[in-house]
């Protein structure tokens, strides 16, 4: 379950820990959104590097490492697929769209492993999304590597009877993997009840209006980035449509 | 004697998940068949990890294992459960059949048992554990005392030679652990080695010989039970209480009763008394 490490939140003194967790999403948005608009090698190649410069920034590569390499799968995955149901361009464009896998990736990583879950909560609040929701969210992140304990624990129980996941046809490992699913399921539920009447033991809902700890305050540089990173994508885009980006960038890796 | 074969060996035992530090240093044990042992911890010790060792859930990142003569190295989970098998602590993580006794099957039937034997040995072993009147019962209606000893019917119904517990006792109340050790006791008569990995001092001062103390991966002790349990320096590096009787006694001799210092038993804490009392 390595390859949910760039996803955990690491406390770290850098100056990307110390932007607005709402700079930070712009980022998110600006990323996702550039690296959809392009099916080609060369800009998801920069976007892509691009993102690896920001983890370094933040002092993270280990932990984004162990996601990429847990990704490998997938990569080949997408890979495959593409190359097999395109007619013309498939190496092209089955690495680009690796490239954009990748991108992705490493900008949520990016994001959450530099925004604390408090902030996010905050973040999520303060555009206007109700407590219910925003808790919900934030519950969800913190209890994924609990999840991912759970199934580990529940894989060797059921190894230890002789249950030999891996083995038999197609049909027999899905019919080994409900077996897996079932306690999980039940578990799960179990355990979020727990935490439900844990909440309201403890005054959760009691008022509509809650004291918070800290404040989300947007500083200058956050303030820079956003501005920038708003002007350079919607110039992107405009220079897109207009056909004005430089030909290079449009150049077929497999002519070279 | 023929009580001197080793079923379990380890040699220079490390691991560590992923690439992370040790949590098991230079483990080096050996257990005999029949033995009745115990591992004992605190939380976070290395005693789980130690005994996935035994069934091949976990292979050593340096050193090695043997398991009934033969290094664990390329042997698969299933095999080696056939011969070993580890009860885990908490019964919501293993239980998913429909009824109690497809869960008994289940082990069975992906050991490819014969169809007869297999019924014969649920019927043993629903019986063994007090579950007959609930055979077709969900597991997930039973009481947390009844999975617990469901699960150990899981296990026990394919009768393997060694029998690992992976804390017994947690969260069971007086009357389940009286029926665990019950167990216990007949698994002895029947020459089965077993390994009870455990926090509860008070629950095996009784009903094991050996003891092993873990301490941050490292075995800081491996020997007959008084020298541990009676050991408060020992006890305290394990950060195990001692047995209340042990406790009890050291107590009186800080007030000046000379009394011996490795009072394991009530009996004998009494007798001792007894006898100051006399002179
Ligand atoms: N799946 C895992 N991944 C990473 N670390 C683990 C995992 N399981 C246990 N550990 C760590 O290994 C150490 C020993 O754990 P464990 O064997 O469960 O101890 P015990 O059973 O004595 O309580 C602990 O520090 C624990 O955090
Ligand atoms: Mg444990």
């Amino acid at each position: 379950m390595s390859f949910l490490e760039g996803f955990k939140f690491r406390r770290k003194d850098t100056r990307i820990h110390k932007l607005d967790p709402r700079t930070k999403f712009i980022i998110v948005v600006v990323y996702t959104v550039l690296s959809l608009i392009f099916f080609n090698v060369i800009p998801l190649f920069i976007l892509f590097l691009s993102t690896i410069f920001l983890i370094y920034m933040a002092e993270s590569m280990n932990e984004w490492k162990k996601t990429i390499r847990g990704m490998f799968f997938f990569l080949t995955i997408i890979f495959i697929l593409n190359f097999i149901s395109i007619s013309q361009n498939k190496i092209d464009y089955s690495l680009a769209m690796v490239l954009r896998f990748l991108t992705l990736t490493s900008i949520f990583s990016f994001f959450f492993l530099t925004t604390t879950p408090d902030e996010l909560a905050l973040a999520i609040e303060a555009s206007g999304i109700s407590r219910d929701y925003s808790l919900m969210f934030t519950m969800s992140l913190r209890f994924v590597p609990t999840l991912a304990k759970d199934l580990q624990t529940i894989m060797d129980a059921l190894r230890s009877r002789g249950l030999e996941l891996e083995k038999g046809g197609f049909i027999q490992r899905i019919r080994n993997y409900t077996y897996v699913l079932v306690p999980l399921i039940v578990y799960e539920i179990r355990r979020s009840l727990m935490i439900a009447e844990a909440l309201e033991a403890r005054g959760y809902g009691a008022t509509d209006k809650i004291s918070t700890y800290f404040e989300l305050r947007m500083k200058r540089i956050d303030y820079i980035i956003t501005v920038i990173a708003i002007i350079i994508t919607i110039l992107v885009i405009l220079l897109k449509i207009y056909g004005m980006l430089p030909s290079w960038l449009f150049i077929k890796i497999s002519n070279i | 004697m023929k009580n001197n074969e080793v079923v379990i060996e380890t040699r220079n035992l490390y691991y560590a998940y992923e690439d992370e530090k040790y949590v098991l240093k230079n483990i080096n044990l050996r257990i005999n068949k029949g033995e009745i042992i115990a591992i004992l911890g605190e939380n976070g010790a290395g005693k789980t990890t130690l005994v996935k060792h035994f069934n091949g859930l976990l292979k050593p990142t340096k050193g090695e294992v043997f398991v009934l003569g033969k290094n664990v190295k390329d042997m698969s989970v299933a095999e080696l459960s056939k011969h070993v098998g580890i009860v885990f602590q908490n019964p919501d993580h293993q239980l998913f059949s429909e009824t109690v006794e497809k869960e008994i099957e289940f082990a069975m039937v992906n050991f490819g048992f014969e169809k007869h034997y297999i019924e014969e040995r649920i019927e043993w072993a629903l019986k063994l554990m007090g579950l007959e009147k609930y055979r077709n019962r969900s597991p997930y209606t039973l009481s947390i005392g009844e999975r617990k000893r469901l699960t150990l019917a899981t296990v026990l119904s394919y009768d393997p030679d060694i029998l690992i517990l992976d804390e017994p006792t947690a969260g069971q109340d007086f009357l389940q652990k009286e029926k665990i050790a019950e167990l216990m006791n007949l698994l002895k008569h029947r020459k089965k080695t077993i390994i009870i990995v455990t926090h509860d001092i008070e629950f095996i001062v009784n009903r094991v010989e050996r003891v092993i103390l873990l301490v941050g991966g490292k075995i800081i002790y491996d020997g007959d039970k008084r020298g541990a349990l009676t050991n408060y320096k020992l006890m305290k590096e394990a950060r195990l209480l001692p047995p209340q009787v042990s406790q009890i006694s050291w107590i009186l001799y800080n007030l000046g009763v000379k009394l011996p210092k490795d009072i394991l038993y009530t009996e004998e804490l009494l007798r001792e008394l007894l006898r100051i009392y006399k002179s």
